[in-house]
This record gives structure tokens, sequence and C-alpha cells, in this order.
């Protein structure tokens, strides 16, 4: 190519790019408009909880609900912090978590692979089947896991907590759909190799689907943050009582009436954690597959 | 998605087998009532009894105290207790917990609820244990008579001890621990200021929603807290078909009861009147408010329980108003009838009737000893389920203290046992407390719905509906 | 594809789910269809001792419920309206997220926070931004004490407040907050999903389209749309089928009566109906609307997959 080619090419470059340049600030700028008005929406429910957190509760039983509060009660806290036990209930609960967290991430990975990548009679069917089982509403479910967890001798101990729930079809369903957009052909050549399909699954397969694995994670930590009905059925012993359970009508005024601005403190003190978690993990999940390999 | 089909129906072809056999197994209990004698009370041997209640911290303090005070009387007598939640949890738990015999042994309740555990059986009725005149020797020496005697029976305030006996087989499955009721709350700084009277019956309620209007148009005089309470009061007092335990269940839909809704609904459109659901708020909320504000209340009908929630914010340090209590208003001033709310204790069938016997103690302990009643209604804001509290130094002292203001919790304990002859209770069968949802949505359609000209074609026509939602969940 | 002499080690990796599905999903399914046969069948009466026949009595009596339409109709609406809606706004969230440099970091925690926002505040800020308090709404004697943000908000534009929520409230305006409450729950769970699906496309594609000038509307629809369409078919389908089992936001806004003051039931739903038969005690009829949901859901699922089959590249 002639330098004089070469300088008319970059000419043509620099002149769409100024066109461009000005479409592309107006797009940011809807962007951001867009984003911040979304982020106002879905903030202000915090924000409600954590200026609740600090109101007495006559102000938040008002008739007009005040937008901010008149008298700032920090007590909320210092009451949520010293009435609920609330380390026992942390550690109960991170202990519930993680480890129910490490085992499902486990079987769900084992799961999504195979009906991913491994062609088996069956397949098909198996996989509509599962679907299905996320078509009954789950309240149904409880009375009859109830009598076999009972039967089992699992009543009050940490496997009633993790063991009933460790499946989760939703989340089989997204790594599969997540792995299948890994070319196969990748997977051939691991086979021709000789490489075995643990070995794969962990150099390749996981790496590629961290973003949607962290998600999972995610996911089944909050679950274990907010159980509530099935703990409170089969473990609401101090001993292991989770931390919904240890907060929600933990907090009652005189009358026995819940008193929710306490309730809102002791809930703000629990989500910091949680909170802390996430903003670790967003990197994990935004850093995404930075080697190529993924077809879509 | 053949597959999908074909796998559906060879689901429901092999849960078709499945259904051959029935479900129900009938684990249930021995009932001490059919026993011929009770055994007697072994205090050598050790027994745990399990509690579930709604206690919050400050009376589970309460109670911890007194079963140290329990266990200097019956060492061998471990009780365990756990806050469930609310109400509805304490319900719901229970009744999962029945499906494999792991119930508690006593547990707060409503009478709903013990209907619920009936139709699995599950709850001990009490004729037997009351009755019985057996007699324990307790470890400080002293003997007690297993039953209660006529001096105790006579000693509970009548219409809260007949709560447990209105489960239309006439045995008795409940007894009373601490009560509440609805009283009327009135801005009696404004009463007096213009020189109103209290009102005693609905017709003189009316007279003054109209008279309060004139002195501030822009108020809504009375706020009713529940709409459910105020019907059901309404046919106590009227002596108007509510509803009954045994035969037809859902007897509300008569004239009488069409025309006193009738009635409200015109005070509703008149603004003298609203209720929680309708207003959108609290309505203790529109009675504290500031008499300058737009849409406040002068009176107010609320639980007795919540006194401290109807008494307005200080300003400066002082009260805005002072807050009068007295009685609601009635049909006949005369013949008075308020409802009767609050937590009872039921006991649970167990294989060995040592627990059973033990949860007994324990329960007539809580019910019928002075000084417990006495420190739980001071704490609770409830009001005590015998007389004798009254007489009690510390209870007395704080009934003395009553006011408008800071003591108003008193004030309201006060008025509630002076009114102690006119407690009524509602007959509890399975699906009496659809019953009571049901009269509450329909007072709340009847005042408020658009009638298109013909009010009383619609307030037919909602409690035609209301009856019919009531027979199809509870039947 | 894969040699099927691989078949039995398929069934090893999925032999831990299949072993718990079996004990904890499977067998209460079965449970459920047994009792949606039993007829009137009632849990607490069977414990007492009671026995019932088999028959469809329980499906009869589900079809026979005066407002069974209105649940179903409720469902199928709601669901319709707010599947496509929250995708479509997660969709846009993610993207722009994703795109942006400066505040990327703020926004996307901000968007997360929904996380870990108690429900009871979510319920009260929607108390707060449509509830009227007051008396006798749209009587003549009306008193507005506080009318709620929302109408604040069009009262300060100069428009008329709507009666959103309260007694004398309009069908049109208790969907409206519904699906405005249902999509506000539903986005971070999709913008957390689809912006993880956004991190496995390859950014060559991007790069090759920024080098041959495409325009932003274009590069949406031809690259993001179509790479994401896995992890979009799979918003979608587990959306329809969270969709229809809606009952728990109705409860957040309405209260258990579903409806607002004056019309209970206005709002209920199949699930709903569903509760209300298992708090009576009437699991064999909760059983037989369950399974009645089922069959709906099913439907619409395999339409959903056979849609999706066409459109989605993996």
């Amino acid at each position: 190519m002639s330098n004089i080619n070469k300088t008319m090419a970059e000419k043509d470059i620099r002149l769409v790019s100024s066109k461009q340049k000005f479409g592309h600030f107006l797009g940011q700028f809807f962007v951001y408009f867009f984003l911040i008005v979304m982020a106002i929406i879905v903030l202000f429910p915090f924000y409600w909880m954590l200026i609740s957190s600090v109101k007495s509760l006559d102000e938040y039983r008002l008739a007009v609900p005040t937008l901010f509060p008149r008298e700032i009660l920090w007590g909320n806290y210092v009451t949520a912090f010293n009435q609920a036990n609330l380390g026992t209930l942390f550690l109960n609960t991170l202990y519930v978590g993680v480890v129910s967290t490490i085992l499902s991430l486990v079987i769900t990975v084992l799961s999504a692979f195979a009906f991913a990548r491994l062609e088996f009679k069956g397949k098909n069917t198996m996989f509509a089947a599962l679907l299905a089982t996320m078509m009954i509403p789950g309240e149904l479910f409880t009375i009859t896991n109830y009598v076999t967890v009972n039967q089992l001798g699992w009543m009050k101990t940490y496997t009633v907590l993790i063991v009933p729930f460790l499946v989760s079809v939703f989340y089989i369903y997204l790594l599969r759909q997540n792995f299948m957009q890994i070319p196969n052909e990748l997977y051939l050549a691991a086979k021709v190799d000789g490489t075995s399909d643990l070995k794969y699954l962990w150099k390749v397969m996981i790496p590629l689907a961290l973003p949607t694995l962290i998600s999972i994670t995610i996911l089944k930590m909050m679950g274990a943050w907010n159980s509530y009905v099935w703990p409170r059925l089969v473990a609401n012993d101090a001993a292991h009582q989770l931390i919904t359970n240890g907060l929600r009508n933990a907090f009652t005024d005189a009358s026995g009436q819940a008193d929710i601005p306490v309730q809102m403190a002791a809930v703000a003190i629990v989500s910091l954690p949680l909170f802390l978690v996430f903003v670790f993990l967003r990197k994990y999940i935004m850093k995404g597959v930075s080697r190529g390999g993924l077809k879509g | 998605m053949k597959k999908f089909l074909a796998l559906f129906a060879a689901l429901v072809l092999c849960i078709c087998c499945f259904a051959g056999c029935n479900g129900g197994g009938g684990n249930v209990a021995p009932d001490l009532d059919e026993v011929d004698e009770l055994p007697a009370f072994d205090t050598s041997k050790e027994v745990t009894i399990t509690f579930y209640h709604t206690m919050g911290a400050n009376l589970r303090e309460v109670l911890d105290f007194y079963i140290v005070e329990f266990n200097k009387l019956y060492p061998n007598i471990k009780i365990q207790h756990e806050q469930v939640g609310g109400y509805d949890d304490v319900r719901d738990q229970i009744k999962t917990e029945i499906t494999v015999g792991g119930q508690p042994n006593i547990a707060y309740c409503y009478p709903d609820h013990v209907a619920l555990y009936n139709l699995a059986k599950a709850t001990q009725s009490l004729d037997t244990l009351i009755g019985s005149t057996q007699t324990v020797t307790r470890a400080d020496g002293s003997t007690e008579t297993i039953g209660l005697t006529e001096a105790q029976i006579a000693d509970f305030i009548q219409g809260y001890y007949n709560e447990g006996r209105e489960f239309g087989d006439d045995k008795m499955y409940t007894m009373p621990l601490s009560k509440s009721t609805e009283v009327l709350y009135y801005n009696k700084t404004f009463f007096d200021k213009h020189n109103l009277t209290p009102p005693s019956t609905w017709d003189e309620l009316e007279a003054l929603c109209a008279e309060i209007k004139k002195i501030d148009p822009d108020c809504i005089p009375l706020g009713y807290d529940s709409e459910a309470n105020w019907f059901i009061t309404m046919c106590e007092q009227l002596g108007s078909d509510y509803t009954s335990a045994t035969g037809d269940h859902f007897l509300f839909d008569n004239a009488e009861n069409h025309a006193f809704v009738k009635k409200f609904r015109d005070w509703y459109q008149k603004g003298y009147v609203t209720t929680q659901e309708l207003s959108g708020g609290y309505t203790s909320e529109l009675f504290t408010m500031a008499e300058t504000d737009k849409g406040n209340s002068y009176m107010s009908i609320g639980s007795s329980a919540g006194a401290t929630h109807q008494r307005p914010d200080k300003v400066d340090g002082a009260y805005p108003f002072d807050v009068g209590i007295t009685t609601i208003p009635q049909m006949d001033a005369n013949n008075a009838k308020v409802i009767s709310q609050g937590p009872s204790l039921c006991i649970f069938k167990k294989a060995d009737p040592q627990e059973v016997l033990a949860s007994w103690l324990f329960v007539k302990y809580l019910t019928t000893t002075v000084e417990f009643q006495a420190e739980f209604s001071m704490a609770s804001g409830y009001v005590p389920v015998i007389k004798s509290v009254g007489d009690n130094a510390v209870y007395a002292s704080f009934l003395e203290s009553a006011d408008g203001g800071d003591a108003i919790s008193a004030l309201s304990a006060k008025v509630c046992l002076q009114q102690e002859s006119a407690y009524y209770t509602s007959p509890a069968f399975n699906g009496s407390s659809v019953a009571r949802d049901q009269v509450g949505l329909l007072m709340q359609a009847c005042l408020s719905s658009d009638a298109a000209g013909d009010v009383d074609a619609m307030i037919a026509k909602v409690f035609a509906d209301a009856v019919a939602e009531c027979e199809y969940q509870a039947g | 594809m894969v040699e099927s002499k691989h078949s039995w080690k398929a069934w090893l990796y999925l032999a831990p789910a299949i072993v718990l599905l079996l004990v904890f999903t499977v067998w209460p399914i079965i449970n459920t269809v047994r009792l949606a046969f039993l007829e009137d069948y009632n849990s607490s009466m069977a414990i007492g001792g009671a026995t019932y026949e088999f028959g469809i009595r329980n499906f009869a009596k589900v079809l026979q419920y005066k407002d069974f339409i209105n649940c179903l109709t409720n469902t199928i609406l709601l669901c319709v309206l707010t599947v496509p809606l929250s995708t479509i706004l997660a969709l846009l969230i993610a993207v722009c997220l994703k795109q942006i440099k400066p505040l990327q970091r703020a926004l996307q925690t901000i968007f997360f926070l929904p996380y870990v926002t108690n429900s009871i505040a979510i319920g009260m800020v929607f108390a707060a931004m449509f509830n009227m308090v007051g008396s006798a709404f749209g009587g003549e004697n009306e008193l507005i004490i506080t009318a709620g943000i929302i109408n604040n908000v069009i009262e300060f534009f100069g428009g008329q407040p709507i009666n959103w929520i309260n007694s004398g409230s309009a069908y049109w305006a208790n969907i409206v907050v519904m699906v405005v409450y249902i999509v506000w729950n539903a986005l971070p769970f999709k913008i957390l999903i689809l912006l993880g699906g956004l991190q496995s496309i390859n950014t060559q594609y991007y790069d090759a389209a920024k080098v041959d000038g495409t325009r932003r509307a274009r590069v949406f629809t031809r690259i993001t749309v179509p790479l994401l369409s896995p992890m979009l078919a799979y918003v979608v389908i587990t959306g329809f089928i969270g969709g229809f089992k809606e009952y728990s936001s109705i409860v957040g806004i309405f209260g258990e009566k579903m409806g607002p003051a004056g019309d209970p039931g206005r709002l209920n739903t199949m699930v709903g109906f569903i509760y209300d038969a298992l708090a009576g005690d009437h699991t064999g009829r909760a059983s037989a609307a369950a399974l009645i949901l089922f069959g709906i859901i099913l439907v619409v699922t395999l339409i959903n997959l056979q849609v999706s089959k066409k459109n989605t590249h993996y």
C-alpha cells in the first residue's frame, strides 16, 4: 500500500469519527440518564430501610410518612445488637450458606456438564422432567418434606438446613445454557488429546463460565440469608437458628406488636457482610472471560 | 416434546395406583378425659414440658422469673419455652408438627387455632383435670389439689373463662392467660372544651358525630380500628345471629345485620367514621394527629392493649391533649357487650400422662397465681384474667396511678376491669376464622362500595357473597 | 457427537442431583398428585383418622370456585405484562452498565442493593408511594390526608391524583401498581444473569463492529441480542414459570385480602387460591389446583421452548 493511500484512509477515519463522536456523546448522555433514573428507583427502598431503622415506632406509624426522620434514633441499632443473639445467628447462617453454596456448586456443575456436553439415552426427557419440577408451587412440598426429614431423624441439625435444597433446577438450567455456548470443538479436541472429562471441566469449562458461577454463588448465599419458612419449621432451636428467623418477630413493643424500626436496624446490620461479599465478587463477574474461546 | 407429555401421562398413571391406599394414619395419643381414673402425678420423675408462645423479651423475663418460682414447688418439671413468632406462626408451626406428633405440650392459642388442632384430635380437653380432687405434695411440703376449686373458678372473669367451652361439644379446651378488649379512646381536652360527653350508646354517638362535624368540618370524628370486631360486637349487642359452632355455621346474613351495616354505611358516607383498611392508615394515628390537621379524629375504638399508640407524641415536653378512655358504645347501655381478645393456653395430648399432668399444673399456676397475673399484665398492657389481682398491692397502686398521659396503660386496664361482666365470646369451629375475616371484608365493601343507586341490593349481594365464600373455604 | 458408551458417565455426574431430587422434589410431587385425587382430603382430619375416597371431586371443586376465572385472568395478565417488560428493562440496564466507564462500579453496586433490602421495607415504600390516607374516597365527603408520593408528583405537574390501591380504586390502577412492583422485584435477578451472560461474549465481536463503524442500535440487535440469546431464553422461560406463581407480591401491596378495601380477592391469583386452600387444610383441593396450574405452565413452557429453539444461538 502506498503512503498516499494510507493517509487518505486515515483522513477518512478521522472524518467519520468526529461525526461519530457527537453521536457517541449524545448516546453516552442517554445511557447515563437512563441508568441514573433506574438507579434512583432501585435505591429508594434501600433508603427507606435505612431511614426507617432510625425512626421511633410512633413516627414509623404516622399517617403521613416522613421522608426524613424527625429525630434520628441510633439507639435502635444498640437495641437490635443487644437483644438478638446476632453473633450466633450470623455464624449459623454463614456456615449453612457457605457449605450449601459449595456443595450446590459441585452438583450444579456436574449436572449442567452432563446436560450440555454428554450424549446419553433419555437426556432430553430427563431435562424436560427437570424443568417440569419447577412448575409446581413449592409450598405443596413442605409437609411431605417435613415428614421425610423427620423420618430421616434430621430435625434440629445443620443437615436439614442444607441438604433438601442443594439441587436447584434453576441453577442447573442456567449453567447448562452457559456451557452450551462453549464450542463443542474444544471438548472434542480435548478428547483427542486424552484429557479426562473432569480435567476439561476444571481447566476449560469452569473458568469460561465463571461469571455465571459467581452469580449462582451470590444467589445461593442470599438464599441462606433470606430463608424463613423451612428453617423455622425444622431447626428453630437456639443452636441452629438462622438470621431471618432470629430477627423476625424478635423485636416487639410492650403489647407484643412488632417493633419494625428496630427490626430494620437489625436487618441493616446483618445485610452489611452480604453487601461486602457482593462488592468483592462483583469484580469477578465483571472481569468476565478475558481469554477467547467462547463463541457467543 | 412428546416425551414431556408421555412422562406426564406415566406420572399420572403411577399415581392412580398409589391413590388406592388412603391417606391418614391416626397416631392419636390417649385422651385423659376418657380414662376411668386420672393417674397420680409422680413428683419424683423428671418431665420436660415445651411451651410455644409469642412473648417479646420483656415478657419472657417475667415468665422466666415465675418458672423459677414454679420450680420451687415442682423441681421435677422442666419448662422449655420458645417464642415461635406471631400468633399465626405458632398455629402454622404446630399444625405441621402435629403431622409427625412433634407438637409442644402447651401453646398460646386463639379459639380458632384449637378448632384446627381438634380436627387432628390433638388437644386435651380439660374437664377431668379441672374436676380432679386428687392432691399432690409439693416440694415445699404444701399440698395442692390437681383440679380447680370452686373459689378458683369463681375468681376468673366469667367471659374469659367461658371462652374455653365455645367449641360446640360442651368440653373445656383452653384456659385464659391474659386478655384485652376494645375500648373507646376520646380526646378529653377537646371534649371538655366543647362540653361534650363521651357516648354510651350508638344513638348518642351519631348525634355526637354530627356535633363534632359542626365544630370541625375537616375531621373524621371516629376511627374504628377493626371492621371484623365491629360487626361481631354489633351482632352480640343486637342479639342477632353471627355463627354457630354446631349445625349451619354461617348465620350472619339476616335482616338485622343488613340494617346496622346500612346505617354505618350512611355514617361512613357522611364522613362520621372510618376504619383502618378504609382509611389506608392506622386509626390511632388519625386520633393522635394535631387538631389543626385535616382528617384527624376525636374518638378512636381500638385494642385496650395498644393504649400507648393512642397517646399523642409530646410537644415541648407535654402531651398536646389528654386522653380519656371508656366503654365502647352499646345498643343497651345497661346490658353492655364488649369483645374479648388475647391469648389463652391449650394443652396437647401426649403418650405419657405425666407430661399432660405436669403441663396442666404449669397452666394452672400461670392462670391462677395472682403475682404472676399482676406482673404479666403490667408488663404487657393486657389485663389479668382473675379478679383477685385487683387486691394485689402492686397492681392496685398501678391502677391508682391511671391517667390520660404517662400512665395510659393503667387507665385502659382500669376501664377493662370495670366492665368485667360485659365480655362475650364467639363460637369456635373449623371455619370460625374464615367467618371473622369475611365479615370484616364485608363491612369494608358495604361501607365503601359504589351502590349504583340501590344500597339494599348491594348490601344483600355482599352478604350473600360473604356467606358463599365462607362455605367454600370451610366446606 | 460423543459416543454413547459414555452414557454411564453422564448418569454418574447426574447421580447426586437425581438422588436428592427424587427424595425432596419428586416424592412430594407424587404425594401432591395422590392427594389431588383423594376427594376432599383434609390434612388435619387425616391425622385425626379420617379416610378419603379416590376421585376427581377436588378438580371439580376448584373449577366451581366463583372466582376461579378471575384468579386465572389475573395470573395470566400479570405474567404477560411483567415478563417482557422486566426482561427488556433488565437487558437495557445490563448493556448500558457494561459499556460505561466512569461510575460503572458504583452503579453496578447500586443495582445489587435490592438484594440486601428487607422485603418489609419494600412493602413500606410502596405504601408511601401509592397509598392514600383519608376517608370516603370518591364520595361527596371525600377527605384526603395524604395522597402518596406518586400523586404528589402528579399534582406537582398539574395532574389529577389517582386512587391507586385504596377503597374505590379502579382495576387498571391496581394492575399498574402490581406491574411496577413485580418488575421492580424481578430486575436485580435478571440484571445479574444478563450481566454475567454479557461477560461471556467474546470482545472480538465488538472490536470488529467498532472497526466497521457499526451503529449502536445495530450492534445491539445484530451482536448482543443473538449472542445473549441463551441467557435471554433462560430469563424469559424461568420468568414465565415464576410469573405464573405470582402471589407474595400481591400480598405485599394489598395484604392477604388480595384486593383493595371493599373488593377483596379482586387481584387473587392461582397460587393465592392454593394458599387459601392450604390455610384451610384443604390439601386435596390445593393439590388439584396446583396440577391445573402445572398443566397451564407446561403448555406455555412448551411453546416458549419451541420459540426459543428457533431463535437461540448456542
